[in-house]
């Protein structure tokens, strides 16, 4: 998939956090009905690549394409009505809104081509929401605020979704409903960027994957290919070689 | 059925000051909820409301519905002006720091003033009062207003609407979701700038409502702006910032507690309502129904470092202080009391920068310290009849004791609640100087603090008063660069960082503010000597925004900052004082400029283009 086809298109992206520099020209794409997985350790730049793509940091160079608009340091919520949703690591739910509230706030007009969300919908996509609907999202455990998390960004019917490590800290049950949820959407055509540590979870959703290392892309390729690459995997992410 | 009266009346004129208080108030938390812009200028905005609601309610008809339509008219042009005020200049500066939107702020307050005076004038402007307004009600066996009784109502009224529109529409939703986590609200496709703008409108129009309805018991008045912010800050504060009901309950406690103060502690009125303050702070470090400070910088953000000044600039600094030492040689009398005002003021603004700048405490009260430091040596020269290098030695002692005793109870909380406690210790040693009049004076002040024989002339004095006040500063600057210094900004940048490497958090920080005020006192010392008086408003809230001034002229990040601020704004001050009558108007303009071009304040604006011309 070249720059030119791709939904989003990252190209040669800089970012400081004041003075220092933190992301040293990453780039990758991702396609409508793709799964591009992040992978990285903790502070190798991927939540940083994230808020920068949504214009929570303003990159210091390179480009950012979304579907066919060049979204380089345009504002946050410009960014997010061309359809890129964005669900933090840390969730950032709405503590003293209640769940039906936080909906809410994430809705959007419905976007040509995509089944538009409704609290109907993903009530059903996550049934532990339906119950916890009057409450309020300060009150819920992580991982019905994960997916509140993710309920509240497709409210806005996003083409595609950016997701922070949304299986961290979470058990091994809410993880398996997290990854049929990621996979129910990709079903749907949406893109998804998914920052992850987690190899094994990242292995079952992803099609692509680009591996950061202190704020560069240092490798990318298929998920399978990168199975097979062991000395790859054994260079940047340190896992996975059995013996 | 007298005894019912007694408790009745007081009970009412309590709920109706309570709704005044909460009409003003409910505008501030919730502009300061969604903004986090701590706006000073929202008592210019009420103040604004009764002067315009007088203009239009005295040219409509004298009837309940003509006051009506000029309170809601008032309202709408209250909304249009907020709306003028957050577009034209607030949205310009949320992102630089928070005590830069606050003098932004102060600088509408100045304009607001001039502004107000220039289309009004200075008399105090009543309303006409038609007998429907004058009526009143027999309630055992007591006479109440019936006009209290209206807003008494519009009390729940006005509360049961806001609540709806809170929770009830999708605007009020996004409110209350930006109020916790903007950059999130942002982030899922919510265009702020119509929120924030929104938002402000409606905080103006609230506070032009508590202006109008103002009117009936009161007047009109000039200096309204800066007592109704002071009241509409501590129900804030004490009902927790950005909470509706924290406001609403903290109107109905504040407004309670002073119409009975008044029966029961009838001297005391002016600091009760700080002192209740101060507790609740204490208790509750968030206020009543406040949170705890949802997502901010979180304490890594990189600041200026503090190193020696370049060789140049101390070589400029010594020409200076030469230059200031021989002054008296050539300069007449009154320039000579004009550089020993400024002066004074350097050592003023040096000690409220040492602990806002490196100590990362802002300050609303430091006036306080100024105060007591005047006072202490007044009451030196009068009670004890002792020499003047006793009254000056007196000065920063009792200061500085008085602020290491009230710095225990301020250096537990941080950011704004802070600075509000600081700004309640400032008003109870203001309201204690104001209506102790036996010891005080009052509002007469203490006459006849006149320096030493040696130092009573004016050069005499200039000389004591550059040896004290550039010592002092410079006795801070040395302090900066100890091993205590390092501490103190270290304690600063993250204050659990600190803590985890073993240093005394707590106990640094009370230092500082201890030595701060002590500096601040001596600068009050002096002054006392230098204008042989001493009055209630050198602890006022206002003499407290001048040394914020200064130091925010001059710019916090750097050490020469408050000199030249101090230079700069006392300079600016007599010139535009002499210069023409509109000088608030001239110097408020001044400093949003200031704040829209040089957010770094003047010695960090020249620190910048420094840079720029010498790349290091």
């Amino acid at each position: 998939m070249t720059a030119e086809t791709a939904l989003l298109a990252v190209e040669d992206l800089a970012t400081f956090y004041g003075r220092a520099q933190i992301l040293h020209g990453i780039a990758f794409t991702c396609g409508a009905g793709e799964v591009v997985v992040l992978l990285g350790r903790n502070g190798a730049g991927k939540s940083t690549t994230m808020k920068s793509l949504i214009g929570l940091l303003r990159p210091a160079q390179g480009r950012i394409t979304f579907a066919g608009t060049d979204i380089t340091g345009a504002e946050p919520h410009r960014i997010a009505r061309l359809g890129l949703g964005y669900v933090p690591e840390e969730r950032r739910v709405f503590a003293g809104l209640s769940v039906a509230e936080n909906l809410d706030i994430g809705r959007q007009a419905p976007r040509p081509g995509l089944a538009p969300w409704t609290p109907a919908r993903l009530y059903t996509l996550f049934p532990n929401l339906a119950a916890a609907r009057d409450r309020a999202a300060g009150q819920m455990s992580g991982g019905e605020q994960q997916m509140l998390a993710i309920a509240r960004t497709l409210m806005g019917n996003p083409r595609l979704v950016l997701l922070d490590e949304p299986s961290e800290g979470l058990s091994p049950l809410i993880v398996e409903h997290m990854a049929a949820a990621i996979l129910a959407l990709k079903a749907e055509g949406v893109g998804i960027v998914l920052a992850e540590q987690n190899l094994h979870f990242a292995e079952r959703l992803g099609d692509r994957a680009v591996v950061i290392e202190k704020g560069s892309a240092v490798w990318a390729g298929s998920l399978a290919a990168l199975a097979a690459d062991d000395a790859a995997r054994q260079r940047f992410l340190a896992v996975g070689v059995e013996t | 059925m007298a005894g019912t009266g007694q408790i009745l009346i007081p009970l009412l004129t309590g709920l109706a000051d309570a709704a005044g208080l909460f009409f003003v108030a409910s505008g501030l938390t919730v502009i300061f909820g969604v903004t986090r812009v701590v706006n000073f200028a929202h008592g210019s905005l009420t103040m604004l409301g009764a002067y315009c609601g007088w203009s239009l309610i005295s040219r409509l008809p004298p009837t309940p519905l003509g006051f009506a339509l000029g309170a809601l008219a008032t309202m709408a042009i209250l909304a249009v002006i907020g709306a003028g005020l957050e577009i034209g200049l607030l949205r310009r500066v949320y992102r630089a720091p928070e005590l830069f939107q606050l003098l932004a702020t102060f600088g509408v307050v100045l304009m607001a003033q001039d502004i107000v005076q220039w289309l009004w004038g200075v008399e105090d402007l009543a309303l006409r009062r038609p007998p429907w307004l004058r009526a009143f009600v027999t309630l055992g066996g007591a006479r109440f207003p019936r006009f209290d009784l209206v807003v008494i109502a519009l009390f729940p009224l006005v509360f049961l609407l806001l609540w709806l529109l809170f929770t009830r529409t999708r605007w009020g939703r996004l409110v209350r979701a930006a109020t916790e986590d903007r950059e999130m609200v942002a982030a899922l496709g919510v265009d702020q700038r119509l929120l924030f703008t929104s938002v402000f409108a409606l905080g103006a129009a609230l506070a032009g409502l508590g202006g109008v309805l103002m009117l009936p018991d009161a007047s009109a008045n000039l200096g309204m702006d800066l007592t109704t912010v002071t009241d509409a800050f501590v129900v804030v504060v004490v009902g927790g910032l950005g909470s509706l009901p924290g406001a609403a309950l903290a109107s109905l406690l504040i407004g309670l507690l002073q119409a009975f103060g008044i029966m029961l502690v009838p001297r005391a009125t002016l600091a009760l309502v700080f002192v209740v303050m101060a507790v609740v702070l204490v208790l509750r470090p968030n206020g009543l129904l406040g949170r705890p400070p949802g997502r901010d910088g979180g304490g890594g953000e990189a600041r200026a470092l503090v190193r020696p000044a370049p060789a140049v600039l101390r070589r400029f600094g010594l020409a200076v202080l030469v230059l200031a030492a021989l002054a008296p040689l050539f300069l007449g009398p009154y320039a000579l009391a004009v550089g020993t005002e400024m002066l004074i003021a350097m050592l003023f603004a040096a000690s409220l920068h040492f602990m806002m700048g490196p100590g990362g405490m802002a300050s609303f009260g430091h006036a306080a310290w100024f105060g007591i430091g005047a006072y202490a040596s007044a009451f030196a020269v009068h009670l004890l009849a002792a020499p003047m290098p006793l009254g000056l030695l007196l000065a920063p002692l009792a200061a500085g004791a008085t602020a290491a005793l009230f710095g225990a109870f301020v250096v537990r909380l941080s950011g704004v609640y802070l600075a509000m406690l600081t700004l309640a210790f400032a008003q109870i040693v203001w309201a204690i100087a104001f209506q102790w009049v036996d010891l005080t004076g009052g509002d007469n002040g203490i006459l006849g603090v006149w320096p030493a024989r040696w130092a009573a002339g004016p050069r005499g004095f200039y000389w004591l008063a550059l040896a004290l006040a550039v010592a002092g500063t410079l006795g801070l600057r040395v302090i900066l660069a100890a091993p205590f210094g390092h501490a103190l900004r270290g304690a600063r940048d993250s204050r659990r960082r600190a803590e985890a490497i073993g240093l005394p958090v707590t106990a640094i920080q009370l230092a500082a503010f201890a030595l701060s005020g002590a500096q601040a006192g001596l600068a009050g010392g002096l002054y006392a000597y230098a204008k042989g008086s001493v009055f209630p408003t050198y602890i006022s809230l206002g003499h407290s925004v001048d040394a914020l001034l200064m130091v925010l002229l001059g710019g916090v990040a750097t050490m020469s900052g408050p000199i030249v601020g101090a230079l700069a704004y006392t300079g600016l001050y007599d010139v535009l004082l002499s210069a023409t009558s509109l000088w608030r108007l001239v110097l408020g303009a001044a400093i949003i400029v200031l704040v829209l071009a040089a957010p770094e304040g003047i010695a960090g604006g020249a620190l910048k283009l420094w840079q720029r011309v010498r790349p290091a």
